[in-house]
């Protein structure tokens, strides 16, 4: 396999999950403020925070509303990560990978970036945002279905898989940094009030409330939610079982021993710790670390396979 | 939809489905009184369906402009254009008798030089093509092939004879809309394949792989074959993908691969270097070996013509078979065939005269406003003079470069070229179009059931390319054996 091509392939399947992701926490945040009071500590411009993306907001937007932000994380050709931006980033990484991908999966791709480019210009209509938000997920769900059900089990799958969960591991870790609001000591009494709803909303951003109301049959709470998100082996959006996919791809990949190694020590540091015993601001410590650990693994990743000839030793 | 055909008239021209203005011909009375039974709204849905069809799997071809380059949805015609079967047999007997014979013209020149030498063609007019390479001496490709894939532009006349108007060896394009344009109407005109046997197309990708891999260095059985892309921002990329997809083999641009120690060729994977065996380019010779040919090249491989020339990789088409893509050489083709083969053309030139010569220059001074002038080494209906659409100043403009560069110059009649039915906003109208089969030659021959018909889609224009604002058509060979009647 080209080493061009596998670096394509697995930035489609990043970007691909990233707009999956994004448009999953948009439309269940929206859900959630018309059910919160107006004076808790979370609003719009936390989703911007999530992504760590509050210099480009402001670089771009002086005042924080709704369609501000929602213009800034959807379609903002300056925002890197608009979903926009990574939708297109899919579409030419597959319009290059054309062979080795099936068929339709080009297709799907490109039928979706057209939908979604046209359909920029109603999102500050809130009704037709939420219908266009769903509609971006089954397709992303599509997509995915396509390459599992049609594609074999070669590298080129392995690195998209390893993307995928990479990918999935940063969103997740991201949305549990809303815990440190969730679980200050000095938080409101409106956001102690709605606590039930919040955890709730953290469930539901990552697809989780169903598979945790399986698992416990107990009402949600913080222990409960962090738990599972964070060290359950059979949900497949957890942190744990993102991580141990990663290594499970990495592994039948041409001489990865030395890029394993610095994965299962990631797993280590990550799961020999009991994170529900911290206080709420050293998870939000935790899960930023883990971020830059694994920004760190996908550029190992990238010079290991995509890029040989630039790296140094 | 009758009221579409209501003022349907093809004139003067020969036209692909009809006998005349009301009788379609015996092969195509079917498709038309099946489109004609279909009320106007169905028929334009259709049309919606096609075009949706096309935005939607992303079919498009580049279009370099003053305003940037243009990705441009792929314009098609959902009526289709027949040829009979008998008819196509003949042609396709002609098209491989040509073929061969420019291959062995090419072989000729680059070795031992017969033709020349015998007198048939004069040796400066082999050195002014443009696409001759000196580099190329001595070179034995397998079975004496050099162009593998050529793509020949054909047209008719008034009177219905179907003549060679260019033979594309460099790097023809078009296939793979041709193979798309089957799929669509597959798609938004499924009935009709109940109505008639319509020769597929689909296999081309497979006969394509079959004749790369006839062309593999030390009887490789299971050779490394690759397509090698100028990349994203070429005007095919679109067809170098899908070709790469349907015939297997990887796509990547020059970047990808580099020459070892050893003088073979190899590719960057996640594996580290991997040895490639026949690369099916898409870049023109100038740009593939920026040590023997441009040295500015970006898309090329450095030292990969010394592996080429040393047997241990194969490239289709062959560097320099360019040579035989000119249309001052053109002119000399049924007189190769005769030479070659000992047989008699089976598909006609268009009568053309050389402005190399001073009696034939003449001829064409005087008949510039009847004549259609081109370059000898242009592709794409750019640099052309077309006598009668042209103006007064356009004709003397040329009148003068033609007298300042006579040897690059050819000039043929203008031909009534055919015209076939066309979907033209409320109305089906006659529009002018060419042919383009493509023809493969390895240790055997194949060439495609038809190919790609393009459509000169404004009203009266003889521009069939698509860079401008030409369209295309599917082309069926029906078999018309069980049909009788007259033609």
């Amino acid at each position: 396999m080209l080493s061009r091509v596998a670096e394509r392939v697995y930035w489609l399947a990043r970007y691909l999950e990233r707009v999956e992701n994004t448009a999953r926490l948009i439309n269940v945040h929206t859900g959630l403020l018309m059910d919160l009071p107006r004076d808790v500590e979370i609003d719009w411009f936390t989703l911007v925070t999530i992504f760590d993306a509050e210099m480009f907001y402001h670089a771009n937007f002086e005042q924080i509303n709704e369609n501000n932000v929602m213009q800034f994380l959807l379609a903002e050709p300056n925002n890197p990560i608009s979903l926009l931006n990574s939708l297109s980033a899919v579409r030419e990484n597959a319009r290059t990978s054309l062979d080795i991908l099936p068929e339709e999966t080009w297709e799907q791709v490109n039928e979706l970036y057209l939908l979604v480019k046209n359909e920029m210009a109603a999102i500050s209509n809130r009704r037709r945002r939420q219908q266009l938000l769903l509609t971006i997920m089954e397709r992303c769900q599509t997509v995915w279905g396509i390459l599992v059900n049609h594609m074999s089990r070669n590298h080129a799958y392995h690195f998209m898989q390893t993307a995928k969960h990479l990918e999935r591991a940063d969103m997740t870790s991201r949305i549990l940094e809303m815990t440190s609001l969730l679980m200050a000591e000095n938080r409101s009494e409106s956001m102690r009030a709605a606590e039930g709803i919040l955890w709730t909303h953290l469930l539901r951003a990552l697809s989780a409330q169903q598979m945790y109301t399986q698992t416990y049959s107990s009402s949600v709470n913080a222990d409960g939610v962090l738990t599972f998100l964070i060290r359950d082996e059979a949900f497949p959006r957890s942190l744990f079982f993102s991580l141990k996919a990663i290594g499970r791809y990495l592994w039948p990949l041409p001489q990865s021993a030395t890029t394993l190694e610095h994965h299962q020590k990631i797993m280590s540091e990550m799961f020999n710790e009991n994170l529900k015993e911290l206080p709420a601001e050293m998870i939000y410590t935790r899960m930023d670390e883990l971020q830059a650990k694994l920004a760190e693994l996908s550029s190992q990743i990238s010079q290991k396979w995509f890029h040989p000839d630039r790296s140094v030793a | 939809m009758m009221q579409l055909w209501r003022d349907y008239d093809p004139g003067e021209f020969y036209d692909e489905l009809m006998h005349d203005q009301h009788q379609p011909r015996h092969f195509s009375y079917k498709l038309l009184d099946y489109l004609k039974s279909m009320r106007k709204e169905a028929f334009e849905q259709r049309i919606v369906d096609s075009e949706l069809e096309i935005l939607e799997r992303g079919i498009t071809f580049t279009v370099y402009s003053d305003a940037g380059n243009i990705d441009r949805a792929w314009p098609f015609d959902i009526i289709p254009r027949i040829i009979p079967k008998g008819e196509w047999d003949c042609t396709e007997k002609g098209l491989v008798q040509r073929i061969r014979a420019l291959n062995m013209f090419i072989n000729d020149i680059y070795n031992d030089g017969n033709i020349i030498r015998d007198g048939l063609i004069p040796e400066e007019v082999v050195l002014q093509s443009k696409g001759y390479r000196p580099q190329c001496k001595g070179m034995q490709p397998a079975h004496g092939i050099w162009a593998h894939i050529c793509g020949s532009d054909l047209v008719r006349d008034d009177n219905g004879t179907m003549y060679v108007l260019e033979d594309n060896l460099r790097v023809p394009s078009g296939v793979a809309y041709m193979l798309e344009n089957r799929k669509t109407t597959k798609r938004v005109l499924p009935e009709l394949f109940k109505l008639l046997h319509i020769s597929p197309v689909n296999d081309y990708p497979s006969h394509l792989s079959a004749m790369l891999a006839s062309l593999a260095p030390d009887d490789i059985t299971h050779p490394k074959m690759v397509l090698l892309t100028p990349g994203i921002y070429n005007s095919a990329y679109f067809e170098h993908a899908a070709l790469a997809q349907q015939a297997g083999l990887i796509l990547l641009e020059g970047a990808d691969l580099t020459v070892g120690n050893d003088g073979y060729v190899y590719m960057k994977t996640i594996h580290g270097l991997e040895r490639v065996d026949v690369i099916y380019r898409r870049i023109d010779d100038d740009f593939i070996d920026p040590l023997v040919f441009r040295e500015d090249s970006t898309l090329g491989i450095p030292g990969i013509m010394q592996s080429w020339r040393e047997g241990k990789v194969a490239i289709a088409n062959a560097p320099g078979c360019g040579v035989a893509d000119d249309k001052v050489i053109y002119a000399y083709v049924p007189a190769m065939i005769r030479y070659y083969l000992n047989e008699e053309p089976l598909l006609p030139n268009v009568p053309t005269w050389m402005c190399r010569d001073p009696h034939q220059l003449q001829h064409v001074l005087d008949n510039l406003a009847d004549l259609v002038v081109k370059p000898a080494n242009e592709s794409g209906g750019y640099g052309m003079l077309v006598g009668p659409h042209s103006s007064e100043e356009q004709i003397e403009a040329f009148r003068q470069l033609l007298i300042d560069d006579p040897n690059n110059y050819i000039a043929q009649p203008t031909l009534k070229l055919s015209v076939s039915p066309t979907s033209c906003g409320d109305h089906i109208a006659p529009r002018h179009v060419d042919l383009r089969p493509f023809i493969l030659s390895g240790k055997n021959n194949y060439v495609t059931p038809g190919g790609l018909t393009r459509v000169a889609l404004v009203k009266g224009s003889l521009v069939v390319n698509s860079s401008q604002g030409g369209g295309s058509k599917d082309t069926w060979i029906v078999d018309d054996s069980h049909f009788g009647g007259l033609n």
